[in-house]
């Protein structure tokens, strides 16, 4: 597969790893670096065609060879960078895949109205990442999945659950939420609608972040 | 020679526009004649307004379309103040005429129009002898002064570009991005008030004619009453309670009032100003109500009454009066001479040192003893919410606000002096000269027909300083100052050099 | 034209500056972004519209700058690739009716006629002025 990796500055270590990563892997790899002097270190680390200059001209992705690319990852700290990068391979050079880093969680759903799909927050991924770990009694939030737009969610039903006794077709759920599964005296159960809950049930639910809070209410009663 | 040939070149474009606004002036001063159709018995005042409006009209209307560049011009700070320093000087001395001819001396009829056009609203005029031209026009002066010439003038699509000529004359808020769609808002919230303003005093039992009148001063933050007693008159919880809300809407910053018609209700309670206002009040009629009115009136209810109502004419800057204020401890004298000061908000009608300035300062006080507890390196700054947006307060903010605020303390100071020492008590003449300064309009008896000429000279300048803000007036006067001679020099050395048959 | 129109200009530089002075004066209601709060010191006294200190890659500063109700977006910035997503952000998320960029990059400008952005080249329609002046060489020896 032939790469191209667009980045710099801040990101430069990104870069760098993602690089090795992709030479292993036996990936062609092509990075663009605005910086020289971080350019050369570059290309004597890692076994790659390392071109200086700004990866969103398009005269710069035809040199690192965007017409042969299968992939072309937009890493630089400015997402309007990244953003024009993307696009120019897309439409100029008919890259099919790109993927942008996106420092502005914001701009996720901006870079997909405007055909970048594929898009990358770090910024989100380091915020889920904290709240997954987070545990609160009876909840867990295990893992975000979707890309970040769903979370997986494991609560524990105590005595206090307005659900306890209900089946899973009577309670109330917002919308696009699921009960998965439930962990009952230590076997998986998978949901049917005659199920009642009964406490310490371990229900694995899947839910829309911004549901989370009506989904943890209507569940266990409580607020994380 | 040069810089002769471009100051006249200058100086027409700035007495085109003066022209322009003083034409408008020239309308208002005619306006009360369009009452004549009402009260036909006062037509022997008309002259009062005739002459004046058209002698100063006329000059105007050929100076504005003779002299005036086109396409319109852009005008530097200091030409935007000359224009209104010499606007406000014509403005007020014709505005004086109406009063010379209904019988009054000349300081008199010049120091009721200045308190008219700058919103002052201390009077040497006995009101109950007053024609109803003659109120109805002291009304007119201060609902426009209120608003300010330049913003009458911006909403016409006339005058030079840009903002500068508003906020020269005092007019510094903008609620839309372009000023003259901004000053035709304004002005539209303004009339809005002024109609439920009238309505609202009739309901509450004036007159239509009082109603008028008390509408347009209170609004205005003016304070000039058709009734010697003011709104004493009354005795009406009613009409205090509707003046009261119309004076608090005076003092209002105009930009605040359009995020509360937005339904931006969180950002404007968020608002600087609102906030310190509202402490303030709070804290001044719990002042008044415990430490100054005690055993001075019947009830409670009416001591709750004449607190609020005080506290709010003073720190407004309207100047209606309830009561007698001789009757009030020194306690009571402080926190309204204190409210007079510091006044109403920015960009609102109201006078004194305005409530943003304050605030900035008191909040430049609280960072400075922050700063020193917090740690060596870090990083912080004071910050005011002025309409919807945060804003951080730079040390040129700091040092600009300190020196006004010190200027205005100084001349304070002075001017309380030079009227103390006509033989004045000094609380009263701090508290006279207060309420001059910052255009109030409550006076504890030293504003009278019988006051000496001096004391109302002083009041006059003190009134003419609180309303422009000084440096429009020491700017506007430094640079005539120093044009006239170079204009005059220069045509005399032409002249002199045609004379000799160069 | 352009008179009681709501005008978004990104960019306050000589070029910012001189469109939002202009617009402003023919009647506009202007608002200026720019990063930098010093780089509205460059606008003209007849300037009467608002200023908002900000990234206009943010969301935020182009609502705070009221661009649900803005006509015309100009992005003038000295950043190609940021005019050009400022631009789309205004055509493809708020609608904003008529909107152009500034492209620096020859090659760049070329590419985004092509996503349907309107673009001016300053150095291409300098060269052009240029040349024009050059063409007529009766003309270019005139004062």
């Amino acid at each position: 597969m032939r790469v191209i990796l667009l980045g710099g500055g801040e990101t430069v270590e990104t870069i760098y790893f993602l690089a090795r990563l992709f030479v292993r892997r036996g990936y062609d790899v092509t990075i663009v670096d605005p910086n020289p002097a971080e350019a050369q270190t570059l290309s004597r680390r890692v076994k790659a065609t390392v071109l200086v200059g700004d990866g969103s001209d398009p005269v710069v992705l035809e040199e690192a060879g965007a017409r042969q690319a299968d992939l072309v990852l937009s890493l630089t700290p400015q997402d309007p960078d990244n953003l024009v990068a993307c696009q120019v391979a897309q439409k100029l050079y008919g890259v099919p895949r790109t993927l942008a880093l996106v420092n502005d969680p914001e701009n996720e759903e901006v870079f997909c109205k405007l055909g970048i799909t594929e898009v990358f927050s770090s910024t989100k991924v380091i915020g889920s990442l904290i709240e997954g770990r987070t545990v609160f009694d009876e909840i867990t939030h295990l893992f975000p999945a979707d890309e970040g737009r769903r979370y997986v969610t494991e609560i524990v039903l105590d005595g206090d659950a307005p659900v306890i006794g209900q089946t899973l077709t009577e309670i109330q759920l917002p919308p696009e939420s699921l009960v998965v599964a439930i962990i009952r005296d230590g076997h998986v159960v998978v949901p049917g609608g005659e199920d009642r809950l009964q406490v310490a049930d371990r229900l694995i639910v899947i839910a829309l972040p911004e549901y989370q809070e009506r989904l943890l209410l209507a569940l266990a009663g409580e607020e994380a | 020679m040069r810089y002769a040939a471009f100051l006249r070149r200058r100086y027409r474009a700035i007495l085109g526009y003066t022209g322009l606004l003083c034409l408008i002036a020239s309308l208002l001063i005619l306006s009360p004649l369009a009452l004549l159709v009402v009260y036909h018995q006062d037509l022997g005042l008309a002259w009062g307004f005739l002459v004046p409006g058209l002698a100063l009209g006329l000059p105007s209307l050929v100076a504005w379309r003779r002299l005036t560049p086109r396409p319109a011009a852009s005008l530097t700070m200091p030409e935007g103040a000359v224009i209104v320093v010499l606007t406000w000087l014509l403005t007020t001395v014709a505005g004086a005429v109406p009063f010379l001819f209904a019988g009054v001396g000349f300081t008199h009829a010049l120091f009721e129009s200045t308190s008219g056009w700058t919103t002052a609203g201390l009077s040497v005029l006995d009101v109950s002898q007053a024609s109803p031209l003659l109120h109805f026009y002291r009304s007119v002066t201060q609902l426009a002064g209120g608003a300010g010439l330049a913003i009458l003038m911006l909403s016409t699509l006339t005058g030079p570009l840009g903002p500068g000529l508003a906020v020269v004359e005092g007019r510094e808020e903008q609620l839309l991005p372009h000023v003259r769609r901004s000053a035709r808002l304004v002005l539209g919230m303004y009339a809005v008030y002024n109609v439920i303003g009238v309505l609202a005093l009739r309901l509450a039992g004036m007159s239509w004619f009082d109603a008028v009148n008390h509408a347009f001063s209170a609004l205005s933050t003016g304070g000039f009453s058709t009734r010697a007693q003011s709104i004493a008159y009354w005795q009406s919880p009613a009409v205090e309670a509707v003046i009261i809300v119309l004076m608090l809407l005076g003092m209002l910053n105009f930009l605040t009032a359009y995020t509360l018609l937005r339904r931006k209700f969180r950002a404007a309670l968020r608002n600087s100003e609102v906030r310190q206002s509202a402490i303030l009040l709070v804290l001044g009629t719990g002042v008044l109500l415990v430490g100054a009115t005690g055993g001075l009136y019947a009830t409670s209810g009416e001591r709750l009454r004449v607190a609020v109502f005080s506290a709010v004419s003073a720190l407004s800057t309207t100047g209606f009066g309830t009561v007698d204020l001789s009757r009030w401890n020194g306690l009571g004298w402080l926190v309204l001479i204190l409210f007079m000061l510091i006044g109403g908000g920015a960009g609102s009608t109201a006078g004194g040192i305005k409530q943003v300035r304050i605030h900035v300062l008191a909040k430049g006080l609280v960072w400075e003893f922050r700063r020193r507890l917090l740690p060596r390196s870090a990083v912080t700054e004071p910050d005011v919410w002025q309409g919807e947006q945060r804003l951080f307060i730079s040390d040129t903010q700091l040092r600009q606000v300190s020196m006004f605020v010190f200027l205005y303390v100084t001349v304070f100071a002075a001017g309380s002096g030079i009227i103390a020492a006509y033989g004045y008590p000094l609380q009263d003449s701090l508290f006279e000269f207060a309420s001059a300064l910052s255009t109030v309009g409550i006076s504890v008896g030293i504003t009278s027909p019988d006051a000496p000429a001096g004391v109302l000279w002083v009041e006059m300048l003190a009134m003419f300083l609180g309303r422009l803000e000084f440096f429009t007036i020491v700017i506007g006067l430094i640079k005539l100052c120093h044009d006239v001679p170079d204009m005059l020099a220069a045509s005399l050395k032409s002249s002199a050099r045609t004379a000799a048959g160069e | 034209m352009v008179s009681n129109q709501y005008v978004i200009v990104v960019g306050c530089g000589r070029l910012g500056a001189l469109l939002a002075s202009r617009l402003s004066s023919l009647g506009s209601s202007v608002v200026v972004i720019d990063r930098q709060q010093a780089a509205f010191e460059n606008l003209s006294t007849d300037f009467s519209g608002f200023r908002v200190a900000g990234d206009a890659a943010e969301l935020d500063v182009l609502r705070q700058a009221r661009i649900d109700r803005t006509q015309c977006l100009l992005a003038v910035t000295s950043y190609d690739n940021l005019n050009l997503m400022v631009a789309q952000v205004a055509q493809a998320v708020f609608g904003v009716r008529k909107v152009m960029a500034r492209v620096n990059n020859p090659s760049r400008e070329a590419v985004y006629r092509e996503f349907g952005i309107e673009t001016i080249c300053p150095a291409t329609l300098s060269a052009a002025a240029f040349l024009s002046a050059l063409g007529s060489p009766g003309e270019a020896g005139q004062p």
